[in-house]
């Protein structure tokens, strides 16, 4: 499959994570979109590594999965410490930083 | 031959020292050595402006000039005397004339408080300064300079009884209308200066008489500096402050108003007739409104009850008479006027005023009798009257038939016959006032209130009685439009005098001095002047009838009561009713003022606030506004701030699209 | 015929389909389970791309480690809760628009963009290459890694701390 194919279904993946993080209530439900949006991401270094014969993009999709790993580790721990303290872990509901 | 200059420079400073010396020595002002201090400086001036001309040689002048304001170009500005026949006689007498009033003060202001006196003298030494100044300038600044101080001093002396709501209109008055005059001055010496490039006079004599001058646009300068003449000397339509001047102290009229500041336009014009030698146009302009002045200030004063309103309207015309010479080109003729009308002027102003401070009260009418109670006032205001009707042998004789002789010369058969009506009616309305207040005895017509004795003396005593007491005579029927307006009771002689007497000497040596130099300019120096032009060998002889026939109707209508006032009065009909009324002047004033000032002040503060305010509120408003509904942008919700980026790369990449 | 774009299209079909779950479902425990499927399907187009570390470091800490930190997120919250969290979405149109657009604009982009065509040729042990990789030219990001799971642990360990 050529290139193109890879990088549109990375997009394609990626479009879809986008809506998720929009449209969703719930903060874990962001979260999940999140992760959409960076295995795409992971998808369209991987592809490029490979149609490029260069290494630099899979140590950098190493790179990627570690700090999303860690990243999702304390968006939940928040998203359990904002429960405790609001009562709710509805999106709508975090909005102190209202203008 | 000594250098006038420095003796000018001296006459000059002297009085700034008195000025200086009562402002701040505050002690020495509120006591009573204030009014001598004034007096012996102004004495002291006196004695270095007789040295200065007489150290002066015909055809030569002094200057001592210093550099006021420095260019590049040379100097903008210059301070300084410059001394010829001119300045050094005119110099002499405003020294002269102001040193007899100061000397006249003294008694006539006895009864002021000492702070108030203090304040007078301090402000007649100040006048002093400014009108030398004015007098020796070299140059249009410091002309300017003095000319504005001297329309100062005048506010400030006519306000001296500020706390009359009168006289401090009067000073706001008079203020304002030589400040309109004032602007059409600026403007001309402005507008000289960027046409010639120098505001001194000598260098803008040579420059006209080497012909470099350029003419297109020097009548606009001619025009400006007329009008600053206009106000300061009275020439219609301006003339309307100086009877309302009156309210100020006699001593200050005489002064101010008759000798020297109202002479500062005339003085202006025999400065820098060759300047307006240049355009004939404006010339005749100023001539023609001279002697309409003249013919216009010589009705008004037919008419008048108050004996210091008289003195002020005739002023107003013999300034119209000078005025007209200069229009002529003869300037000559009018700065002699100006010399001899200083002196009977103050003379009649002093005599006036010994009579005010007499009687208790202005109007002529509560007067009557007065030369056998004050018999050397009497005298001397005989003399000044006659010198004022242009009868032979006295000053005035010469000098009005010099301006007659000069504006009938000079090719003006209109103003000449103004001027001529102007003269008779002169001898008239003067003599009128002498046989009303000194000779005639109390007629039926004019029976007072308080009437019933037959006495003139008790006549007198009750109307100075009865006027201050509130009550009491302010005119008869047969004066209409009398102005009773009396000196506040702290400078009146005191009520109840039981007998009007002659001043006290301070009062009447200035009086005698002032007569004696009437006569003695008249028989002496003037007739040695050859004018420039030759007159008519009839010019004589019409002027003195004109003046006889003056004299003689006021004879026969108030002295010998042969010819009844009233029936002449309703026989020129119109006349006398707009006479009395002013001519509605100060009206048409008030009107343009509503109209014109008021009216843009209006439109401009419309302006101001609803269009500049305007645009100033509706910005902010906007801003606020603005700000409301953005800040609804901000709802605090993570969500809607992806979304917000994701927007962001959107249009990043759709740029990066079309951008290639 | 290959078997390369027979798969391709088959995981393709599988990462679309599971990742529209993920953000569909109203289920959040269901979403959870749709995204590990996506995950392994992710690995499986590593395997495609021929780079075998990667897929199974993907299994491992994505598909093993995230999914069960997500899980037991969410049943410490269902606990709090003390219901089932099922949740609805918002405002689907604009966030389809935003995501379509998107979507658009980074197709055009591919359309003109010079890609390379074929596959060029593969060095030998890629794992072995990565791992020099990262030691020698990328050794800073590495340490810096470091540093930041170690900032996290304490992190966490911080919030996890009883309220005293």
């Amino acid at each position: 499959m050529p290139l193109q194919a890879y990088l549109t279904l990375a997009a394609v993946l990626f479009a879809i994570g986008l809506f998720g993080v929009i449209t969703r209530r719930n903060t874990i439900g962001i979260l999940l979109g999140i992760e959409l949006m960076l295995n795409a991401v992971n998808v369209n270094l991987v592809a490029f590594a490979r149609f490029h014969a260069d290494a630099a993009g899979l140590v950098f999709t190493v790179f990627t999965i570690c700090v999303t790993v860690a990243e999702v580790a304390l968006g939940l721990a928040l998203v359990i410490l904002i429960f405790r303290v609001r009562g709710t872990a509805v999106a709508d509901h975090l909005d102190l930083l209202r203008g | 031959m000594t250098d006038p200059g420095p003796l000018a420079l001296l006459a000059w400073l002297l009085p700034a020292a008195a000025f200086l010396l009562l402002g701040v020595a505050v002690p020495l002002r509120r006591s009573a050595a204030a009014g001598w201090t004034s007096v012996l400086l102004a004495g002291a001036a006196l004695w270095a402006a007789f040295a200065a001309w007489r150290a002066g040689t015909p055809g030569e002048h002094a200057r001592i000039l210093w550099e006021w304001l420095p260019m590049a170009s040379g100097p903008l500005a210059t301070v300084g005397v410059l001394v010829d026949a001119d300045s050094a006689l005119m110099l002499l007498l405003v020294a002269g004339v102001s040193f007899l009033v100061q000397l006249y003060s003294l008694g006539y202001l006895e009864g002021e408080p000492p702070g108030a006196r203090g304040r007078y003298f301090a402000y007649q030494s100040l006048f002093a300064f400014s009108m030398m100044g004015l007098v020796l300038a070299p140059g249009f600044v410091q002309l300017f300079v003095c000319w504005e101080l001297v329309g100062l001093c005048s506010y400030l002396l006519i306000g001296y009884w500020y706390q009359r709501p009168e006289a401090a209109r009067a000073a706001v008055k008079a203020f304002w209308i030589t400040k309109a005059g004032d602007v059409g001055l600026l403007v001309g010496i402005v507008l000289l200066w960027r046409h010639a490039g120098t505001l001194d006079y000598l260098e803008l004599l040579d420059l006209v008489d080497a012909g470099t001058l350029p003419l297109a646009g020097l009548e606009l300068i001619t025009v400006g500096i007329y009008l600053g003449a206009m106000g300061k000397s009275a020439q219609f339509p301006l003339h309307v402050w100086l009877p309302d001047a009156m309210e100020g102290p006699t001593p200050v009229s005489a002064l101010i108003h008759a000798a020297t500041m109202v002479t500062a336009g005339v003085y202006l014009f025999t400065r820098t007739i060759w300047l307006f030698a240049q355009t004939p146009e404006v010339l005749a302009a100023v001539g023609w409104i001279g002697a309409f002045t003249a013919l216009l200030a010589a009705t008004l004063a037919c008419v008048q009850a108050d004996i210091k309103r008289v003195l002020a309207y005739s002023t107003v015309s013999q300034l119209g008479y000078m005025m007209a010479a200069m229009g002529a080109g003869y300037a000559a003729a009018g700065f002699h006027h100006l010399l001899t009308h200083g002196v009977f002027k103050a003379l009649l102003f002093l005599a006036a005023g010994a009579v005010i401070h007499a009687v208790g009260t202005n109007d002529i009418f509560a007067m009557g009798g007065l030369a056998r109670r004050m018999p050397q006032t009497a005298i001397v205001f005989l003399v000044g009257t006659l010198s004022l009707a242009g009868l032979p042998f006295f000053g005035g004789f010469f000098s009005k038939e010099e301006i007659l002789g000069a504006v009938w010369v000079g090719g003006h058969p209109v103003p000449f016959l103004m001027l001529a009506v102007a003269a008779f009616l002169t001898a008239f309305y003067m003599f009128r006032v002498v046989f009303i207040a000194f000779f005639a005895g109390p007629a039926p017509g004019w029976a007072t209130a308080a009437a019933g004795h037959g006495s003139t003396v008790a006549r007198g005593a009750a109307a100075g009685h009865g006027s201050v007491a509130g009550h009491g005579p302010t005119a008869g029927p047969a004066a209409p439009g009398a102005h009773g307006a009396t000196p506040p009771g702290g400078a009146a002689h005191g009520p109840g005098t039981a007998h009007a007497h002659d001043a006290p000497w301070v009062m009447i040596v200035p009086l005698w001095i002032l007569a004696l130099l009437s006569v003695a300019i008249g028989v002496t120096v003037v007739p040695h002047r050859a004018p420039d032009f030759e007159a008519p060998a009839a010019l004589p002889w019409v002027a003195v009838l004109l003046s006889l026939g003056g004299v003689a109707l006021a004879w026969l209508a108030y002295q010998r009561r042969a010819v009844d006032p009233d029936r002449l009065g309703r026989a020129l009909g119109a006349v006398r009713d707009a006479a009395l009324e002013r001519f509605w002047l100060d009206e048409a004033f008030t009107a343009v003022y509503r109209l014109a000032v008021l009216g843009v002040a209006r439109i401009v503060g419309w302006i101001d606030r609803y269009l500049v305010d305007g645009v100033v509120n509706v910005l902010s408003a906007w801003t606020l506004t603005s700000g409301d509904r953005l800040r609804r942008l901000q709802t605090g919700l993570p969500q809607d701030y992806v979304y917000a980026v994701a927007l962001g790369a959107i249009l990043l990449i759709a740029w990066s699209q079309w951008a290639r | 015929m290959s078997l390369e774009p027979v798969a391709f299209g088959a995981l393709a079909v599988l990462l679309i389909g599971s990742a529209l779950a993920v953000v569909l479902t109203k289920n959040l425990f269901h979403s959870v389970l749709y995204l590990a499927l996506m995950l392994t399907g992710t690995a499986g187009v590593f395997l495609l791309l021929e780079a075998e570390f990667l897929a199974a470091v993907q299994i491992l800490l994505y598909a093993g480690g995230v999914i069960t930190i997500v899980v037991f997120a969410i049943v410490v919250t269902e606990r709090l809760v003390g219901e089932r969290i099922s949740q609805t979405s918002r405002s689907l149109a604009s966030g389809a628009a935003a995501a379509v657009a998107l979507l658009v604009a980074v197709l055009a982009f591919l359309r003109d963009a010079p890609l390379p065509a074929a596959r060029p040729a593969l060095a030998d042990d890629l794992t072995r290459t990565i791992g020099l990789r990262v030691l020698t030219d990328y050794v800073l990001a590495f340490e810096l890694l470091a540093v930041l799971f170690l900032a996290g642990l304490l992190g966490a360990i911080y919030f996890a701390r009883p309220d005293d």
